[in-house]
């Protein structure tokens, strides 16, 4: 399995692939950590509620990892996602199961190394807002707040939340082999599906159903300690998260993965 | 150094597409120590049977092993056989080296194999460059380095001759022969004859996803020669080698009577005696190509 993971490895950083989506997944994280540290606390006018403003714990977490998160999180799934739907794209998967023909062997492996490259994402990301952020905080004139209240563990588990979203990602990948297919539908499950079905539940009296849809969850990952809104437990999120990857990834190998490669 | 050699079995093998029978109850061995041709025209099947031997393919129903085993249940798969499919696909984003390496960690093996194979088929000179510039050739090339990469006793190659040019035919040639002469299985296919006539030992011949001929190529051969014969009067000499119990069995490209039943001795003397004017009395140079066609098409009708 070590072989499998490190072949994977290398399958990954051979081609520029993950080099676009880390600069996209920095470039958006630096975004929204600019936005937020710029815009915390300042008065949006007419009948707009502020941001919370930088002296509290949870604007800062908003310009530290919430940043980094919302910015690389779809980065680290179309990876993972491509890291799957790539080999029948390029035929390699032909080459990948001639040297593992125990096809649910190369899907663990896959998973276990897209982990370690959605977290490496992370970390960057977050080295990427903590400039970022920083400095703009500095330069409205307050600290960098790296004390304030349960940021540090919010940082770890954001780096969790995106390693599991790669997850997530094979997931889908293993079970949709199109590229193209799998990728616009999982965009438009989350940012179109996702709402709708919450709106939808919520109707339906059924809100008790909305915390266990997959962003939400997510959500409440990286939210230890928050009463503000219905969510699961921060690890009961992660884990119902995880789940769905690894669900995804199972049907895949049932479904799809067995199939014929010609 | 003369290997064990594993043999390649392939029992009562079928393979349905939907409701289309790609491969129809085909059996044949594949000896080691010698380079068996894989022929028929494209659609036959092969490229579907040697994807069924690679575990790619799943069969409807028959076996496909090596050594007796089924590629799944290989202990070392990529040491054991290697493989250079038609199809062969590489990322045109990745470096010729990189897929390789990729292999070659994945399967265990050091990845500084992949610069040694590189060499052996003489692309050194690229092996940092994107698959993606690669002319067919060069893919033909690479995806062989891939086949060696496990140095393995079994070595199967769908039409690896494909884009290759004169040159690349006759290193092909005398690489395949080298293999085999090492005590390797070495099952190359073609829907082309002349591509691996003199490279092979052996020749499997399908059509229509059955076996029509297994045997050497002398067994394929052999059965009587035509003589081939020109004249300006056809139809009288048609009749004079019909009175001497010889047969014209039709008449080829250019013009010449296909005769069979005797040799060119009996067909000249049969002609000197009635008096009929010959411009040219040859025997069939090689029979093999005609027959091919004949197996194969006889096939397809």
């Amino acid at each position: 399995m070590t072989a499998l993971v490190r072949a994977e490895f290398k399958k990954i950083v051979s081609t520029r692939l993950w080099w676009a989506l880390l600069i996209g997944a920095l470039a958006f994280s630096a975004l929204q950590s600019l936005v937020t540290a710029l815009f915390s606390g300042v008065d949006a006018g007419a009948g707009q509620p502020s941001m919370p403003g930088l002296e509290t714990a949870e604007a800062i977490r908003s310009v530290y990892p919430m940043a980094m998160f919302s910015g690389t999180y779809m980065f680290a799934l179309v990876l993972g996602i491509t890291g799957m739907t790539g080999e029948y794209r390029y035929q390699t998967i032909t080459s990948t199961f001639l040297v593992s023909p125990r096809r649910h062997r190369v899907v663990v492996a896959k998973i276990l190394a897209h982990v370690v490259m959605g977290a490496l994402y992370a970390v960057l990301g977050l080295l990427t807002v903590l400039v970022v952020g920083g400095v703009t905080m500095t330069a409205r004139g307050y600290g960098l707040g790296l004390g304030a209240d349960r940021l540090w563990p919010t940082m770890a588990l954001s780096v969790a939340a995106v390693a599991i979203w790669a997850v997530l990602g094979i997931g889908i990948g293993t079970l949709i082999r199109n590229q193209i297919a799998a990728i616009v539908l999982a965009i438009l499950f989350t940012f179109l599906v996702e709402p709708l079905l919450t709106f939808a539940l919520a109707s339906a009296d059924l809100d008790w159903l909305v915390k266990w849809l997959p962003t939400n969850a997510s959500s409440a990952l990286m939210a230890p300690g928050d009463v503000l809104l219905d969510y699961l437990q921060w690890w009961t999120g992660g884990l119902v998260l995880l789940a769905y990857g690894l669900a995804l990834a199972a049907a895949g190998v049932v479904l799809s993965v067995r199939r014929d490669v010609s | 150094m003369v290997r064990e050699g594993k043999q390649v079995d392939i029992v009562g093998l079928t393979k349905m597409f939907g409701g289309l029978k790609a491969v129809d109850d085909l059996t044949f061995s594949v000896r080691p120590g010698l380079v068996t041709g894989f022929l028929g025209p494209n659609g036959s099947g092969k490229t579907t049977t040697l994807r069924c031997l690679l575990g790619l393919l799943r069969p409807t129903s028959g076996t496909a092993t090596i050594g007796g085993l089924v590629y799944r249940d290989l202990p070392d798969p990529i040491g054991t056989v290697g493989a250079s499919l038609e199809a062969a696909s590489f990322h045109p984003g990745r470096s010729a080296r990189a897929h390789l390496e990729m292999m070659a960690i994945g399967a265990g093996l050091d990845p500084a194999r992949a610069s040694q194979m590189l060499a052996q088929v003489g692309l050194s000179e690229v092996a940092g460059k994107r698959v993606g510039g690669f002319s067919l050739g060069m893919r033909q090339r690479l995806a062989l380095a891939a086949g060696l990469l496990g140095d393995p006793e079994v070595l199967i190659l769908d039409e690896p001759a494909n884009g290759l040019d004169p040159a690349g035919i006759a290193w092909l040639r005398q690489f395949l022969r080298a293999l085999a002469a090492e005590g390797r299985t070495v099952l190359v296919s073609s829907h082309v004859l002349s591509e691996v006539q003199q490279t092979v030992d052996e020749v499997v011949v399908l059509s229509r996803g059955r076996l029509v001929r297994q045997g050497t190529l002398a067994d394929l051969e052999s059965g009587p020669r035509e003589v081939l014969v020109r004249t300006p009067t056809p139809e009288r000499l048609r009749d004079v080698l019909t009175m001497g119990r010889l047969t014209v069995v039709g008449t080829d490209d250019s013009g010449r009577l296909r005769v069979t039943g005797g040799s060119t001795e009996a067909v000249g003397h049969a002609a000197f005696e009635a008096g009929v004017e010959l411009h040219e009395l040859v025997p069939e140079a090689s029979q093999l190509e005609r027959v091919f066609l004949e197996l194969t098409n006889g096939g397809r009708e």
